[in-house]
């Protein structure tokens, strides 16, 4: 048998892993009024010094908690999965939802009025204080009108802390946050005076020192927690355990870890203390096995059954920790993801096979805990042992997303193009969704933005208009285009337009936290910060990117292929038939729900009335509700209210025009085209860290809720339906099985598309059952890497099920699945990204 | 010295299905070529019986522009029929094909070249490579067109994949030493060993099947396949009748019973025909069990579904 199955979780895991599911997430205020206090007692100060005394106050001052039957302890708030609030970056979302948050649709988190008192008294401080504030005072308006229209979004950094980095655990297991210290020190003592930066680089060191202090004082407290409570415990084992954490925190991460709980307890603190000190997303522990494997290799004494046990607390703990967002974001997100990236697997920087003990106890992990933490990949390479591949195929097939796979025979020399050297590029981890980077040397700033491939071809055939307005250049009507050359000439210019103004916003973005949000505990492990006494936010980093990724390839290259074949080619349509389609949204109202599939109109209507209903409240200041049900009843939610039949043959006839995802050459080459002028104008600019711009495909599940910015197109897609996610071909379109579809996927050029791109298959069970159907899976893996593919992630779920979780989703807490770089529960899910999810093509025969 | 390959050689062949993983091992792409001598009462391919090319037509698409209609010169395009083609006027020209815009009329059966099939065979060569898996021929019966699968059969072997072909052995003797040689695993069908019984559903007599399996599997490695049909064969005496009759092949050790199933029961309507299998007969999930119990009796291997 190649299969193995997978053992049981302990009974410990399994109570830990109910306590996630049962949660119920609150917004916490502590650290808001921590932060807010520090803040005016620093009025002054350089911000850095301010930043690093802030982060101290939270850290003598957060509450300490201990949950039940924990061993791994660290918790950043009083509840489980819950969250604190960052308010430096940006608040008034969170104030303007603070009635609205506990009761929304995607994401929801209970904010007790208390708290809401709080955060309200903290907010008032800082007005016009924030790192979003002062980005927004930056950016043209020419960029917040492109924002504006949907063209693309800086939303990640714009309203959170800097975050999508993975810092070096190895270092802190190694010699501790004192070496850490002393390490600084010593630079501080080297440091000539006359040095011109010699003020600035001693600010930094001395808020590293007082960060690194205060984080050995918080780790302390947790080990007098731990002493206190075993005074009163009654369970002896229990009281065993309390004491042996409360020795465990005295130990690390102040010194080296001696063995391998201490290593895992030392993980945690620094995965933990990082996401106190900033809200950003995607703090990625990236190569978990390579960092950890040393410990265990030496622990003589740990049984691999405790050491497996320890992990799986690891992995609970990485869903013990949640993120609130705005509505809108919440959607493009949704399913509480934290994007906490870990990987297992690939080459170390030898360029030799890295796999260890630890790969495979990781992926018992994933199959013990089965919660949408960590985001878990895999690297594999012409090296990697066929043993790995199936074990990780036997994990994706238990349906949960997870692995993620990604190709070094790709990623590697794609850094390497950027700059990277050869043995860095070796050793490459996977941050957030898919992005990856050299671990500990880098400042990716991925996920700087999501970037609207369809909405500049809308654009594009309109002109330079959207929505009737002027947005981009003049670029000529579409119905005055004689060739495709003249086509191509308009998208260019229309995509280097948008382009130039998406760099500009993300530096303003980036600037703005140089100037207010410096992070010096994060800073200190991440090279060459403290070599150069820099803070990451002012290019301390060895490796320093921007990150935007689009998404809408699929149809973006699909409609251009349809005009190229009915108008230049085939000749059977005009262009002043297909505008005037388009304008008409081919005779359909442009409705704002996204299709429903057929056959559960009760849900449909609740959708439509659900979106009315938003509509109307955001037109009305006073809200009626008998109004409300008035205006309901004269809308018409029928789809054919219009005069479908006019274009139904049109839309018929561009919707069978051959698309991406079948293996066709003629249109994969157009979509490879599309997608390379976007990564090719993004490669040309530079961030005030001293770095490059590089482009990445993938859409996080942004391409729901951005499909609604996006009119009618010439592949027949009516107006504000979803888009294609990532690379992955439209929703049903790959109609030749997932060879052909993988084949297609792999002629986009993933090399430029550095900052990672994203592919999801989804595979019924009875397509990868049995040995066999193990053996084929991977076969899929490996011929989609042969033919240069960079990420595959599998669905391996049925249509049925997903359908049934739809309805009764009280019966289906447990399920998870891979929405885009990230796992959630399905059910806690959006209704359209479930719709979307479901509609993705299942590859069985 | 090998025979040179003739690449222009052609054949009428009506699908390609990549990623296919029940029919031989691995990752396989299936080339179904067109024409049966038989006609199997529950055949799931029934576009497969003609050897000529058919056009097929699919109203759920259709958005009734009426090209067809003009490009037919044959007035074969018949908008009261619900079937719209006259199968008996249509000499399947393929001009209504050409003008659909809608995909609608599609015609079955392509005149191709072995060169034309291998380019798109190629295209999952790595998967052929990384998975065991390679070529299967299908059909119809593909030893009806021996002399272009053979050809394609050496291409094939020329590339170093893997071949396999499914045939109801119904072939002439020229045929199978012909082909066989360049046939790593046959697939091979029997449908009865009651002769009787395999007139009335298959429309031929086994006597030339049952002889030609004989040989097949002295030339090749032999896997005998069962379409297991409740009322023809799916009977403790059908199934070890069948067994029986394997024990005396060469070497052959599996058997695989193919659940009898609907799936095509909608392509007889668009191809105009009539269906005469009752769709309301089925193999459940335990009765499969049962026969397969039966099989393993025989110390054969036995896999349902292949």
């Amino acid at each position: 048998m190649l299969a193995k199955g997978f053992s049981q979780p302990t009974q410990r895991v399994e109570k830990l892993k109910r306590m996630i599911l049962d949660a119920t997430p609150y917004v916490e205020s502590e650290r808001a009024v921590l932060v807010t206090e520090s803040f005016k007692e620093t009025e002054g100060l350089p911000v850095i010094l301010r930043r690093a005394k802030a982060v101290e106050k939270i850290f003598n001052q957060l509450p300490i908690t201990i949950r039940d039957d924990e061993l791994v302890v660290g918790a950043i708030t009083k509840n489980p999965r819950s969250t604190e609030i960052c308010p430096e970056f940006s608040y008034d979302w969170v104030e303007k939802e603070f009635e609205t948050m506990g009761s929304r649709i995607a994401d929801p988190f209970q904010i007790p009025k208390e708290t809401a008192a709080e955060l309200h008294e903290a907010f008032q401080y800082w007005e016009g204080k924030t790192t979003s504030a002062l980005a927004d005072s930056y950016m043209s308006q020419e960029a917040k009108d492109a924002i504006a229209a949907g063209v693309f979004t800086v939303g990640n950094y714009f309203y959170g802390g800097v975050g999508h980095v993975c810092v070096d655990y190895g270092k802190v297991m190694r010699i501790g946050f004192r070496g850490i210290i002393t390490e600084v020190v010593e630079a501080m003592e080297k440091i000539d005076r006359t040095d011109p930066e010699y003020v600035r680089k001693e600010q930094f060191y001395k808020s590293v020192i007082i960060s690194y202090n205060a984080a050995i004082r918080f780790a302390h407290r947790y080990a007098e927690k731990a002493r206190e409570l075993a005074a009163t415990e009654q369970n002896p084992t229990r009281k065993a355990e309390l004491l042996q954490i409360a020795k465990n925190c005295e130990r690390v991460p102040e010194y080296g870890a001696t063995n391998f709980y201490e290593a895992c307890q030392a993980f945690w603190f620094v995965q933990m203390m990082l996401q106190i000190e900033s809200s950003g997303h995607s703090i990625s522990p990236g190569r978990f096995d390579q960092y950890m494997y040393p410990f265990y290799a030496a622990d003589k004494d740990i049984t691999p059954e405790f050491a497996q046990e320890l992990i799986d607390c690891i992995w609970i703990k990485l869903n013990d920790v949640n993120k609130t967002r705005d509505e809108i974001s919440a959607q493009a997100f949704a399913g509480y993801a934290v994007f906490q990236n870990l990987g297992v697997g690939g080459q170390n920087e030898e360029g030799l096979d890295a796999t260890n003990d630890i790969s495979y106890m990781a992926m018992e992990a994933c199959a013990h805990v089965r919660l949408p933490a960590p985001s878990f990949s895999i690297r594999v390479w012409q090296g990697t042992p066929d043993e790995f591949l199936y074990r990780a195929c036997e994990l994706a097939r238990l349906g949960m997303g997870v692995p993620a796979m990604y190709n070094d025979e790709v990623i590697i020399p794609a850094l390497v193009n950027r700059g990277v050297t050869l043995r860095d590029a070796r050793n490459y981890c996977i941050i957030g969704c898919v992005e990856p980077q050299c671990p500990h040397k880098t400042e990716g700033w991925h996920d700087a933005a999501f970037f609207n491939v369809a909405k500049v071809l809308e654009i594009t055939l309109n002109n330079g208009k959207a929505r009737g307005k002027q947005l981009g250049p003049v670029t000529g009507e579409m119905t005055s285009w004689k060739s495709m050359d003249d086509f191509f000439a308009a998208f260019k210019k229309q995509m280097s337009y948008f382009v130039h103004y998406l760099a500009e916003a993300d530096n303003c973005v980036d600037i703005a936290h140089r100037e207010r949000a410096p992070l010096p505990f994060l800073s200190a492990l991440v090279e060459d910060c403290i070599g150069r006494g820099k803070s990451l936010q002012e290019g301390g980093a060895i490796y320093n990117f921007t990150g935007p990724q689009a998404f809408g390839v699929a149809d973006t290259g699909d409609s251009v292929y349809a005009i190229q074949k009915h108008v230049f080619e085939d000749k059977d349509v005009t262009m002043d038939q297909l505008k005037e389609a388009l304008d008409a949204n081919f005779g359909y109202p442009v409705s704002a729900s996204p299709a429903v599939p057929a056959g559960d109109a009760s849900q449909e209507t609740e959708l439509k009335v659900y979106e009315a209903v938003k509509k109307i409240l955001g037109n009305a200041s006073s809200i009626n509700l008998a109004d409300i049900q008035k205006k309901i009843s004269a809308m018409d939610f029928s789809e054919s209210a219009g005069d479908p039949g006019k274009y139904d043959h049109l839309r018929r006839l561009l919707d069978s025009t051959p698309s991406f995802g079948n293996d066709d050459d003629d249109v994969d080459m157009i979509a490879r085209k599309c997608a390379q002028i976007y990564c090719f104008e993004v490669e040309k600019y530079r961030n005030p860290r001293g770095g490059q711009f590089q482009a990445g495909v993938y859409p996080v599940s942004a391409n729901v809720l951005f499909g609604k910015d996006v009119a009618a197109l010439p592949d027949g897609r009516l107006a504000k339906h979803p888009l294609a996610d990532g690379v992955s071909p439209r929703s049903g379109k790959d109609c030749k099985g997932p060879t052909a579809a993988s084949n297609s996927v792999a002629k986009l050029d993933h090399f430029v598309a550095s900052n990672g791109t994203l592919y999801n298959q989804k595979f019924l069970p009875s397509a990868v059952a049995g040995d066999n159907g193990l053996k084929n899976f991977a076969s899929v893996v490996r011929s989609y890497f042969d033919h240069k593919g960079m990420h595959v992630q599998f669905n391996v779920i049925d249509k049925e099920t997903l359908l049934a979780a739809q309805k009764n989703p009280e019966n289906y807490r447990d399920l998870v699945v891979r929405v885009a770089g990230y796992s959630a529960q399905f059910v806690v899910l959006a209704k359209e990204v479930q719709d979307d999810i479901i509609n993705r093509t299942a590859h069985t025969f | 010295m090998p025979s040179p390959i003739d690449y222009s050689a052609t054949g009428t062949v009506f699908n390609m299905q990549r990623y296919s993983i029940h029919d031989g091992p691995g990752i396989r792409t299936i080339v179904f070529l067109k024409g049966c001598p038989l006609s199997c009462l529950w055949c799931c391919n029934p576009e497969s019986q003609n050897p000529k090319p058919e056009v097929m037509y699919q109203a759920s698409l259709c958005i009734h522009c009426g090209k067809c209609i003009k490009a037919c010169k044959f007035g074969a395009i018949d908008p009261q029929n619900t079937g719209l083609v006259n199968h008996t006027k249509c000499v399947a020209c393929g001009e209504c094909v050409n003008v659909c815009p809608a995909g609608a009329l599609t015609m079955k059966g392509q005149r191709l070249t072995v060169e034309q099939v291998i380019q798109e065979l190629k295209r999952d060569e790595i998967n052929y490579r990384r998975s065991g898996g390679g070529i299967t021929l299908s059909g119809g019966e593909p030893l009806l067109q021996s002399g272009f699968a053979v050809e394609l059969l050496k291409a094939c072997h020329a590339k170093g994949w893997h071949t396999a072909i499914e045939t109801t052995a119904y072939a002439s003797a020229e045929a199978i030493e012909k082909v066989f040689p360049f046939i790593d695993l046959a697939l091979l069908d029997i449908k009865s060993l009651n002769n009787e019984i395999h007139r009335k559903v298959t429309g031929v007599s086994n006597e030339i099947i049952l002889k030609n399996a004989r040989r097949i599997s002295e030339m090749t490695q032999t896997v005998v396949r069962v379409p297991t049909i409740p009322g023809v064969n799916a009977s403790p005496e059908g199934i070890s009748a069948i067994c029986e009759f394997v024990l005396t092949l060469h070497q052959v050790k599996t058997v695989h019973l193919l659940p009898y199933h609907t799936y095509g029961e909608n392509k007889y309507d668009l191809l105009g025909r009539e269906y005469f299998m009752d769709s309301n007969v089925s193999l459940s999930a335990e009765e499969a069990e049962q026969l397969k119990k039966i099989v393993e009796g025989y110390g054969l291997n036995c896999v349902i579904g292949g």
